[in-house]
């Protein structure tokens, strides 16, 4: 599903982000990205949906080589990804069911479909309540299941998410990583970048860790 | 149909969401629109009477009292010949003295005394517009005075040079002026956009995010652009035509009546059209532009 070929990516003033990355993700597999603060996750996560462009190497993303991929080819590889940001990305002046809305809308879906797939998603993470409130008079860790449940909107093949339990109590944590293992129950490719390594060790996923840009383990 | 109801909706929906930073757009394209409509007045009333002018414009050709009438006939149709000379007609010696006497008004115990007619026969000449101007005046007029039974040519020389000057001066003054109005409005409202827009640099990354087209992102600030552009460009032609109202109303007279010529007149509807037109294309570009640079990806 996902592979990387020799991937190198470096900002500008020589800051070498990503060294010699050689990954093959299958499908329908979870995969945990563990690593410090500034270790390359987030770059990572940010090449398999093309918001970066790796410096050399080539990534396959279902198939499709995005390094060359036709800029009008773009949307259609980003809404088979779902993508969890670290810092949620919600529009604080509109109803969570707005800030869903956005996505089907996006994508063209007649009306009468899109909202009942916000209510079928908000119903799996458990905000059916809330629909109507706007983000910022949530709790953290319900924001965050608001961003799943929008990345969830376009019923992607591959689920990326950055920090997702970053400010949240170990509860909450693992609440989110249990909703997150549900996803990809039926069949979605999960892969979940974290600093917090007390998580994902009992879980028993495959584990990449990251250190200054480089995959020093892979533990299946 | 989904995607266009949906670009509408959101187009209207980001109207209403932009409050004052919107209102700001729709003020800038109405100032920017009224300075260059007070300009398009001015110049459309100042073209009026310069067309008025011109058509009233007429050389005068006094003819020697003993012109025989053969002489009379063979100039005549000399004139006629002329391709400057639109129409033609004649003025006797008698309908002369008698206009002399009617301009005289009361006064007219100051021709007693004279003996003789002392007014010369003359033609008057309407002349084509294309030929209104110093050069071919001078030279039309150096060879109707060396004609026979032709005893002086006059047109108003002096006049013809400075309106001449003046119209020019006009011209190059309209076109920089209104060149560089159109640039300053396009700059002025396409950096109010851009701050609308900027406020909503969060929603653009998302969509891009998500899988929005360029087409899909562009589409509802596009329309929205057009929608302020021209209701800021109505709002100018509303306001410019109370204002103008209210002068005419000030100075008593209706339009058409100022000066006793074309004055006062209001843009034609034409010119209202194209620049509600404008008004639309102002606010397209400059949405356009502003968008453009957060879609780099």
């Amino acid at each position: 599903m996902i592979q990387f070929f020799h991937v190198y990516k470096t900002f500008a003033r020589d800051v070498e982000a990503l060294v010699d990355i050689n990954l093959q993700v299958q499908k329908g597999e979870f995969v945990f990205l563990v690593g410090p603060s500034g270790a390359g996750k987030t770059t990572l996560l940010r090449l398999i949906f093309c918001d970066e462009l790796p410096t050399s190497g080539q990534i396959l993303v279902n198939g499709r080589n995005v390094c060359k991929l036709p800029g009008r080819a773009l949307p259609s590889l980003r809404r088979s990804i779902g993508v969890i940001f670290q810092d949620f990305k919600l529009l604080r002046d509109r109803s969570i069911s707005d800030n869903l809305a956005l996505v089907y809308r996006v994508l063209g879906i007649p009306s009468s479909i899109g909202k009942r797939k916000v209510a079928t998603v908000l119903k799996m993470v458990g905000l059916s309540h809330k629909a109507q409130m706007v983000p910022y008079k949530l709790s953290g860790g319900e924001q965050q299941r608001v961003a799943i449940a929008r990345a969830l909107m376009s019923d992607p093949s591959l689920l990326l998410a950055d920090e997702p339990t970053g400010d949240l109590d170990s509860d909450l944590a693992a609440d989110v990583m249990r909703l997150l293992g549900e996803i990809n129950t039926k069949g979605t490719t999960v892969i979940v970048a974290t600093h917090d390594t007390n998580l994902v060790r009992d879980l028993g996923r495959r584990t990449l860790l990251l250190k200054a840009g480089r995959i020093v383990e892979d533990h299946p | 149909m989904d995607r266009l109801r949906y670009i509408v909706e959101d187009a209207l929906t980001n109207i209403r969401r932009s409050g004052w930073g919107g209102l700001a757009s729709i003020g800038t394209i109405a100032v920017s629109f009224i300075i260059v409509g007070i300009f398009l007045i001015i110049t459309g009333n100042l073209a009026a009477v310069v067309a008025e002018w011109k058509e009233q414009f007429q050389v005068t050709v006094f003819l020697e009292d003993g012109i025989t009438a053969e002489q009379f006939a063979l100039l005549k149709k000399r004139i006629q010949n002329e391709g400057a000379v639109k129409t033609m007609t004649y003025t006797s010696k008698a309908e002369a003295l008698q206009q002399f006497k009617r301009e005289l008004q009361g006064k007219e115990s100051l021709l007693e005394g004279l003996g003789e007619n002392p007014i010369p026969a003359s033609l008057q000449l309407r002349i084509h517009e294309t030929y209104q101007t110093p050069e071919a005046l001078k030279q039309l007029t150096g060879s109707l005075g060396r004609l026979e039974g032709v005893e002086d040519v006059m047109y108003g020389q002096e006049w013809v040079d400075r309106v001449s000057s003046v119209i020019r001066l006009f011209r190059l003054l309209g076109l920089s002026v209104g060149l560089a109005l159109g640039l300053a409005s396009l700059l002025i409202v396409s950096n109010t956009i851009r701050l609308t827009v900027y406020a909503r640099s969060e929603e653009i990354e998302i969509m891009r995010l998500v899988g929005a087209s360029r087409l899909h992102i562009r589409a509802p600030f596009l329309l929205e652009g057009m929608i302020q552009g021209t209701l800021g460009a109505s709002l100018a032609l509303l306001l410019l035509f109370g204002a103008f109202r209210a002068t005419l109303w000030q100075l008593q007279v209706t339009p058409g009546q100022v000066f006793g010529m074309g004055m006062g007149s209001f843009l034609e509807p034409r010119w209202a059209a194209l620049m509600i037109l404008a008004g639309a294309g102002v606010g397209a570009f400059g949405s356009l532009v502003s968008v453009g640079r957060f879609l780099r990806a």
